[in-house]
């Protein structure tokens, strides 16, 4: 295998197109809702970004939760009339998501992509990064995004609806989504990255949105991929993850247990994925089908990435060793490392 | 009991509003947002104004881009249900045999999705001289003051080139522009809301009109096209304040990233 075209590469070539053709692509796909490809994406393509080809379902499930069921239960209306809406949209979505499951996170998220990216920019600078995040933070993390989902997209949009809560907070996650600021400054439009006046909920929010999308930026330099960590989108898939084609197997060894490279190169620090011996699908809740446990597995035929019941993608020493060196290679060189060259001062060797 | 709006320079005589209860307040979240399959803060029956309307026949045409005729009663009709989610385009149209009058005007009608892109209503030619928003405000969005929107002219379904337009604006601005070779002009939407209070939501709407005319075959056609616009969220939205809000969480994010590092597996 050349050092260049392993996975990783080929990934982040399909990220990019993926992030220029939902960012921009409405400029192809149509203007209109009616133009955009499923209304109802399994990835944060954000409706605000009005040169989009897609929105994600997180949108119209939160305006559903608020004018139609949270209306329906307020009015005493038909609840099946109530809940159709988002029926018909979880069915478009996981018409989608069958077929890619939790790649959508890995491969085509533009959020999940520019955080890559920002990590990229941070190692190249020669900043210190974050190898893994400690066990007990991630821990603590990673029922955040359930409560995002619970509350955020789900709960207060349904009790605007019923008329329990101010109308401000029928789309609370659209409110704080840093995809929202992102694909709109990407499009040159500065009209999402505001403090709104209107009143507390619209102050608070607006304040942790802006507050939000700065911080993600900045520790995305060096913390992998800190917005997807507390992402809705992530537990969205996380409780359809068993239908979708594409999954991560493991036949675990006993050498499995001295080892651990592969919870080392996951970006969301899954540990499972090293410790779990039972399990065969180890497509576990914050997985994003990225295959870098594959690409770091040494041992023949222990991870898989597989679609329905052929493997695509399978671990082997020798692309671990290729993947090893080119990982080496592309680690030493960054900014800082070349500076110090260039002032004659020894070369501090990254691991 | 319609609104008042001055009558445009270049005079349609006919007018077609939004009366004044729905026009000048609507509840809901602010316009700004888009609110994708479900939406319904006013799905009750839109009414709409014709003034000054005598013998025009009324059109509406739907999203399928089939049609309906409409009856208005004292200068009021109720937009008929048509059960289909969408634009819909209602136009006025009179003819005095040498002097052509049209009047569109675009509304939104909830129901069932019509799965028809808005860019087909916009593009079918409906009447002879005609104003089409380029594009229509996207679903659910509207019009802005200190926006800037374009919009198309077409004469028997061709670009309508170097025709003189005039927009007037129901608190007062007029603005006038020509159309360039593709039958385009464009206005920035005034800012002229009066008795704005910096820092508070204001949720008014008001009208526009964008007129037009010209001759051909020694036919006079004079066309309008009528739509609402609502102040400016940037009167309560601040991106200054938004950028400095921004920066500080990425000072914060840095801090984090340094301290926490300390000791931390580095790479
Ligand atoms: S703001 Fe976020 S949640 Fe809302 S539509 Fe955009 S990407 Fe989806
Ligand atoms: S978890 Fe990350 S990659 Fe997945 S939808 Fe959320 S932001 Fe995008």
């Amino acid at each position: 295998m050349s050092s260049i075209a392993n996975l990783s590469v080929i990934r982040k070539l399909v990220q990019i197109a993926t992030f220029v053709f939902f960012v921009y692509g409405g400029l192809i796909t149509g203007y209109y809702l009616e133009d955009k490809i499923s209304n109802a994406l399994p990835a944060l393509s954000c409706a605000y970004d009005k040169n989009g080809a897609d929105l994600c379902t997180l949108i119209p499930i939160q305006h559903q939760m608020d004018h139609r069921l949270g209306e329906a239960i307020a009015k005493g209306g038909n609840l099946m009339m109530g809940i159709m809406p988002t029926l018909i949209t979880l069915g478009t979505f996981l018409l989608f998501f069958v077929f890619l499951n939790k790649a959508f996170c890995g491969w085509v998220c533009p959020l999940g992509t520019f955080q890559e990216f920002l990590h990229m920019i941070g190692q190249k600078i020669g900043l210190n990064r974050r190898e893994s995040l400690d066990n007990g933070l991630v821990n603590r993390i990673r029922p955040v995004k359930w409560f995002i989902l619970l509350v955020l997209v789900f709960g207060f949009p349904l009790l605007t609806g019923m008329g329990m809560v101010n109308h401000d907070l029928g789309d609370p996650f659209c409110r704080i989504c840093p995809s929202r600021i992102l694909t709109t400054l990407a499009t040159g439009d500065s009209s999402q990255v505001f403090v709104d006046t209107a009143n507390s909920t619209t102050i608070f929010f607006s304040l942790l949105a802006d507050f939000l999308f700065g911080l993600m930026v900045a520790l995305a330099l060096t913390v992998r991929q800190p917005f997807c960590r507390i992402c809705p989108m992530l537990a969205m898939h996380a409780i359809f993850r068993k239908i979708g084609l594409l999954k991560l197997v493991k036949s675990g060894t006993p050498r499995c247990d001295r080892c651990g490279l592969c919870a080392k190169a996951c970006p969301m620090d899954i540990r499972e994925i090293h410790t779990d011996m039972e399990r065969r699908d180890v497509t576990f809740e914050d997985c994003t089908l990225c295959g870098r446990c594959v690409e770091f597995c040494p041992d023949k035929d222990v991870l898989k990435l597989k679609y329905t019941f052929f493997p695509v993608f399978t671990s082997s020493p020798e692309y671990f060793k290729s993947r090893k060196k080119a990982q080496t290679k592309w680690e030493k060189a960054n900014l800082i490392d070349w500076l110090k060259k260039g002032r004659g001062k020894p070369q501090v060797e990254n691991p | 009991m319609n609104r008042h709006m001055p009558i445009p320079i270049l005079a349609v005589s006919m007018l077609l509003t939004l009366p004044v209860a729905l026009g000048a307040v609507e509840t809901g979240t602010q316009a700004s947002e888009p609110q994708p399959q479900a939406h319904n803060n006013h799905r009750g029956p839109k009414q709409l104004v014709l003034e000054n309307g005598l013998g025009a026949k009324v059109t509406l045409w739907k999203p399928d881009l089939t049609t309906q005729p409409v009856t208005p009663e004292h200068g009021m009709f109720t937009m008929p249900k048509t059960g289909m989610d969408n634009y819909h385009a209602v136009i006025a149209e009179r003819d005095w045999g040498n002097l052509k009058e049209t009047v569109i005007r675009y509304e939104y009608q909830f129901g069932k999705p019509s799965k028809r892109s808005p860019s087909e209503l916009a593009g079918t030619v409906k009447t002879d001289f005609e104003i089409i928003p380029d594009p229509i405000p996207r679903e659910h969005y509207r019009y802005h003051s200190n926006e800037t929107w374009g919009f198309l002219l077409r004469l028997h379904g061709e670009p309508a080139q170097n025709i003189p337009v005039s927009f007037e604006s129901e608190n007062g601005s007029q603005m006038k522009s020509v159309t360039d070779e593709r039958g385009y002009v464009s206005f920035r939407l005034p800012d002229d809301f009066p008795d704005i209070v910096p820092g508070e939501r204001d949720r008014r709407s008001a009208g526009f009109t964008i007129t037009a005319e010209t001759e051909n075959a020694g036919i006079t056609y004079q066309t309008m096209l009528t739509a609402d616009y609502r102040v400016a969220p940037e009167h309560w939205q601040s991106t200054q304040l938004g950028l400095l809000v921004a920066g500080i969480g990425l000072i914060t994010g840095g801090l984090i990233g340094r301290v926490k590092l300390q000791g931390g597996k580095k790479k």
